[in-house]
């Protein structure tokens, strides 16, 4: 036994120095949760999707391509998944200019305010986007606050019908997704030295030349950033197009809720999910081929 | 507020000078600059605004602005038994998720900065793989694996799931802190004789608890609002604040939703600004 204590603290050693050993706990963990969790759920949905729908969500593991032949012979989800990347494009091109807008003030305002502000943004982006959706029902419809205010100042006669269309949709997106544009953009704009701004002042460029040649490349990795996930989070949306949209708005993510829960077909919910991932995928591999996804990542997220 | 303008670097020559023909002042420029920028954040926070408001508001149909305040929809809220348990639930895997993400992402964090190994580039990628893939997929994905594996639905299933979910941001953010840390600080104990363990508890841990703790308030953050994957994850008795607002929008619009929406509200606000507070006061001492 004395000797079996004695080895232990050895042992220990031993054990501590494994490469191995090492491996497994850092960065083995969360590689290996990762795997775990997403990776190995996605290889599942990826055979499901070519089995057959059983009764009450059943799945009958016999190979068949009839998802994607479903898929491929209708045109209403191609359509649905080109209207969702439509969406996010058009998200991404209305918050684009208002969060860099926001988000250059903040990075160029001298106002005591400027901290208030910033830490706004941060609270904004914080706040659940359930939350944050729900708000501009209350705002937007019929008997909302805006047609109140409206029509209490007599600016219209009757109410505004904008709640439950494409309109309200994207607006709440928009909004909800400002964050993610301003964040990046303020911390790229703010690490730029305002001495290389007034130099080419006083060599003579404009204030447009100036923000061309200066401002706007040394920003680019903020609005780099800001796109990524603007585009990613707005073309996925599940809340906007449930709680906002109208009956045309048509987009992926609650179709997909449909087929699981309602239609209760999950090896078609299976083949759509992989048929959209596969799409985002491509588009991020397009992506990666101009700029470092995980620069992108890290600035957004941290 | 009027030296506002000089901060855009420029100087009174583009005045005369312009563009397009067109000649605007720095100071017209900057301010609707700024005009934009507060349109930006009336858009923002006016609709939060008044749901805070309106939860106050005694009447149904929600009025606005109310004539009298009152606080019956949040003692409805409190006679509610299902939303006191979503309330507790959402509390819960929040902190579960930010602990298990923290400890993850440390460990991780530290494998990735101190070690050397094949692929790590590619690695890097699929551990902020749950920040690329969208929520809705890993939800559907994620019951399908568990429902296959005959797991059946618990806050222990929401716990992993949310870990994950966090998991890339606490890496990122410890991450970056570990990169302007001073190695040689960890070679000097190692060099004195501190085995690995004692090196991370004496030395590292220390310099690098600030960014656990942000990462930790951030992952309680995302957990206590994620609503598109958690949607499949929960059962009636393991359901989450964000599930029962959207399970209410469902059926009928009522204050009471205000009142549960500015409860959330306010524990997304306050809890990383005490926990925030915390750290900035003990670090301080």
């Amino acid at each position: 036994m004395s000797t079996g204590r004695a080895r232990l603290p050895e042992l220990k050693d031993a054990v501590m120095e494994n490469d191995w050993v090492r491996f497994l706990v850092s960065p083995g963990l969360g590689i290996g949760w990762v795997f775990l969790f997403l990776f190995l759920p996605m290889t599942v949905i990826l055979v499901i999707s070519f089995s057959a729908p059983g009764d009450f969500g059943n799945v009958i593991y016999e190979f068949t391509l009839e998802n994607y032949q479903r898929f491929w012979n209708a045109d209403v989800y191609k359509n649905i998944i080109f209207e969702s990347l439509v969406y996010g494009f058009v998200v991404t091109l209305l918050s684009l200019p208002l969060g860099y807008t926001a988000g250059y003030f903040l990075g160029r305002s001298k106002t005591d305010w400027k901290w208030i502000l910033l830490g706004l943004v941060v609270l904004q982006y914080w706040v659940p986007f359930i939350i944050r959706t729900y708000a501009w029902i209350i705002v937007l419809s019929n008997n909302g606050v805006l047609n109140q205010l409206l029509l209490s100042l007599g600016v219209i006669g009757s109410p505004l019908n904008i709640m439950y269309t494409n309109f309200s949709m994207i607006l709440g997106l928009t909004v909800s997704l400002l964050p993610f544009m301003i964040l990046p953009v303020y911390v790229s704009v703010s690490a730029i030295e305002e001495d290389q701004i007034h130099a080419a002042k006083t060599l003579g460029a404009t204030d447009f030349r100036a923000f061309r040649e200066i401002t706007l490349p040394q920003s680019l990795p903020g609005i780099v950033s800001g796109v990524l996930f603007v585009f990613i989070i707005s073309a996925g949306a599940f809340l906007a197009p449930t709680l906002l949209g109208g009956p045309n708005t048509r987009m992926i993510a609650p179709v997909i809720e449909t087929v699981f829960i309602l239609d209760f077909n999950w090896p078609f919910a299976a083949a759509l999910s992989i048929i959209y991932f596969a799409i985002i995928a491509f588009l991020l591999y397009l992506f990666t081929r101009r700029v470092d996804l995980e620069e992108a990542l890290e600035t957004g997220a941290t | 507020m009027a030296t506002d303008h000089a901060t855009t670097g420029e100087t009174d020559v583009d005045a005369e000078r312009g563009y397009f023909g067109v000649t605007i002042s720095s100071r017209v420029k900057w301010n609707l600059i700024r005009a934009v920028t507060v349109a930006v954040y009336v858009m923002m926070i006016l609709p939060l605004v008044v749901i805070v408001i309106n939860s106050f508001n005694p009447s149904r149909l929600g009025n606005f602005p109310p004539q009298t305040l009152s606080i019956r929809w949040y003692e409805a809220l409190l006679a509610d038994e299902l939303m006191l348990r979503a309330l507790l639930n959402s509390l819960q895997v929040g902190v579960a998720a930010a602990f298990g993400a923290g400890l993850i992402g440390t460990l991780t964090a530290m494998g990735f900065v101190r070690n050397d190994f094949r692929m790590q580039d590619a690695l890097v990628i699929v551990l902020l793989s749950p920040l690329l893939i969208p929520p809705i997929i890993v939800g559907v994905a994620a019951t399908i694996f568990f429902g296959q594996a005959g797991i059946p639905r618990s806050l222990g299933w929401l716990v992993v799931m949310h870990t994950l979910l966090g998991l890339p941001y606490a890496f990122l953010i410890i991450r970056s802190q570990l990169y302007l840390f001073d190695e040689t600080l960890e070679e000097a104990a190692r060099t004195l004789g501190a085995d690995r363990l004692t090196t991370f508890r004496e030395v590292t841990f220390p310099i690098i608890s600030p960014s656990i703790i942000t990462s930790m308030v951030i992952v309680f953050v995302i957990s206590f609002g994620e609503f598109t994957a958690t949607q499949f994850w929960v059962k009636r008795t393991t359901t989450t604040v964000p599930v029962v607002i959207f399970s209410m929008l469902r059926t009928s619009i009522s204050p009471k939703i205000d009142a549960l929406a500015t409860v959330m509200l306010v524990v997304t606000i306050l809890v990383p600004l005490i926990v925030l507070g915390i750290r900035r006061w003990v670090l301080k001492t």
